[in-house]
């Protein structure tokens, strides 16, 4: 009761949230611009508005995470709103993870709206629903809600712009982990190697999360790919939210 | 005796230092007792720690040392929780809901059922006088109708403690004066009330007791009656002098007021009084008052924090 309180409030505070149904009109919009830009490329229109699609919702997924689930815990903190929550009984987990669901239950919608949008757009293009981009999005949102994980967990101890900061190097080392890994096996003899190795091992391989050019290049993946992609994110998150509640039931709210 | 609601025992809140600072004390070996169904007010000026000490009364802030006790549980349970509503100082609120919303909210984090939100929700806006307000967004409230509504949220849940963080500070005379209202209706109805305040006429119109705190040590602490009925010595008597009879010269050795007909005399000595009244007799003068002065709660507020 209390967790879903907490959530179905977030979600509500979410959507209500002119910077997300700004950012969110924006991806919509890019999405059937992919129809013109597809239009120019002679011959690859299907695999650009494919691209151009999944590419923007990723692209604006992050920038959500960011932004929206930064200012998720902040907002709270600043206008002083969690005083009025966590004073009453409820366990400051359920907090924590009530906050977290209401945003990815927003988020959800969201990558519902962008992937209609982008099969509305394939549909005119090639005259049928290509359900073959499904694993691909289910995968975009997985990375999407890692990200607010983590954008919750460096917002639970340091400051908006730092837990920003934060959250854009775990996105951009997270999809340089393949080249990490290479660098490791080709260079076993370099300077540093143990720190390339201890960051390899410690950042989210977002590589596993990623088929988007298989659906791009309409190449079914297999479904054990799909799926391993899916229980690593879902691992992964759960790790980061753990870590989270973990900072959250020690802080002082001054 | 009543039971005690509110208990703490050397309870002491150092904050680390940010780098390269000295840890700051925000509460030093507090021992508070509060019983059931008093109005306490905990007074001092800003800083003196009282907002500390409700956080760490409300779980908000975890404790260096010491012990508290709410209802004779720990604060690690729940469930005392449970029974407290909680007010904080000048809060904002979620602007995206509207009043109702956000009651049924913090009720749904109590737990209580759809019939009885139903129930309670225009209940406590009626009580906060925003019953015509429940349906608009909060965003568009002002800072006194905010106040009311976070002192709403503080009664959603039936509480037998509630725990007001300066909750008059952001009030106009009328809004006071309904809040003061509210407050002696609770303790008609058997709650037990903590508030903080450093508007002392407000406190010394609700409270049973209070407590002074400075520099996070509670430097006083009792029955409001108690400690503004302490004498300061001084007895101020005043009468009117017979006419045709020479007044002042019969009482040159008072320190003497004329206030037009009357005069008013201040015996710094209680003993002197029956020869003083035994002397106005004598000379056909007409007793108007005795009254011994007493201190008021702003005396005792200022002698305490050394003003």
């Amino acid at each position: 009761m209390r967790l879903w309180a907490v959530t179905t409030n977030t979600f509500k505070e979410t959507i209500r949230n002119r910077i997300l149904i700004n950012i969110l009109l924006f991806a919509v919009a890019l999405i059937l611009l992919s129809l013109v830009v597809g239009e120019w490329s002679l011959g690859h229109q299907s695999k650009v508005i494919r691209d151009f699609g999944l590419a923007a919702m990723s692209l604006f997924g992050l920038l959500i995470a960011i932004f929206i689930g930064i200012r998720l815990m902040v907002q709270e903190m600043e206008q002083r709103t969690v005083y009025l929550i966590l004073s009453k009984p409820i366990h400051r987990w359920e907090f924590v993870i009530g906050k977290y669901l209401g945003l990815a239950c927003t988020l959800a919608l969201n990558v519902l709206l962008m992937s209609l949008t982008l099969w509305a757009v394939v549909l005119v293009q090639e005259g049928r629903i290509d359900f073959g981009l499904a694993p691909a999005i289910l995968l975009i949102y997985m990375e999407i809600i890692l990200m607010v994980a983590f954008a919750l967990l460096f917002s639970s101890f340091t400051s908006p712009t730092l837990s920003a900061l934060f959250t854009l190097i775990i996105f951009v080392i997270g999809h340089t982990a393949g080249f990490l890994r290479d660098f490791i096996l080709l260079y076993p003899d370099k300077p540093f190697l143990w720190l390339f190795r201890a960051i390899y091992t410690a950042m989210p391989n977002l590589d596993n999360l990623n088929i988007k050019m298989a659906a791009v290049e309409h190449i079914p993946s297999p479904p054990h790919a799909v799926l391993f992609g899916f229980l690593y994110g879902l691992g992964y998150t759960v790790f980061v939210l753990v870590l989270t509640v973990l900072v959250f039931e020690k802080k002082d709210l001054k | 005796m009543p039971k005690s609601v509110i208990h703490t025992e050397g309870l002491t809140k150092i904050y680390k230092g940010e780098l390269g600072q000295a840890p700051v004390v925000g509460v030093e070996s507090l021992d508070l007792d509060v019983r059931e169904g008093e109005v306490f007010a905990f007074l001092g000026p800003n800083g003196a720690g009282k907002t500390t000490t409700i956080k760490l009364l409300t779980r908000l802030l975890f404790p260096t040392k010491g012990n508290v006790l709410i209802m004779g549980r720990p604060l690690s349970s729940r469930e005392s929780m449970r029974r407290v509503g909680y007010l904080p100082e000048q809060p904002n609120l979620y602007g995206y809901l509207t009043g109702a919303e956000f009651l049924d909210f913090m009720a749904r984090i109590f737990g209580l059922q759809r019939e009885v939100r139903k129930k309670r929700i225009p209940e406590v806006l009626g009580w906060v006088g925003l019953s015509d307000h429940g349906g608009r967004a909060i965003r568009t409230y002002s800072r006194g109708m905010m106040q009311r509504l976070g002192m709403a949220q503080a009664l959603i849940n039936d509480p037998d403690l509630l725990i007001l963080d300066e909750p008059m500070s952001a009030l106009d005379p009328v809004g006071r004066k309904d809040f003061r209202d509210l407050i002696l209706g609770l303790k008609k109805r058997g709650k037990t009330l903590f508030f903080s305040s450093h508007i002392l006429s407000d406190a010394e119109m609700v409270a049973d007791r209070i407590g002074i705190l400075k520099k996070g040590r509670m430097t006083q602490t009792g029955r409001l009656d108690d400690l503004t009925g302490l004498r300061s010595g001084v007895i101020e008597v005043t009468f009117v002098p017979n006419r045709g009879k020479p007044a002042k010269s019969a009482f040159q050795k008072y320190n003497l007021d004329v206030q037009g007909r009357k005069i008013l005399v201040r015996l710094e000595n209680e003993e002197d009084l029956p020869a003083l009244i035994r002397e106005i007799t004598r000379a056909g003068a007409r007793l108007v008052s005795v009254i011994p002065q007493r201190q008021s709660l702003e005396d005792i507020f200022m002698a305490e924090i050394g003003r």
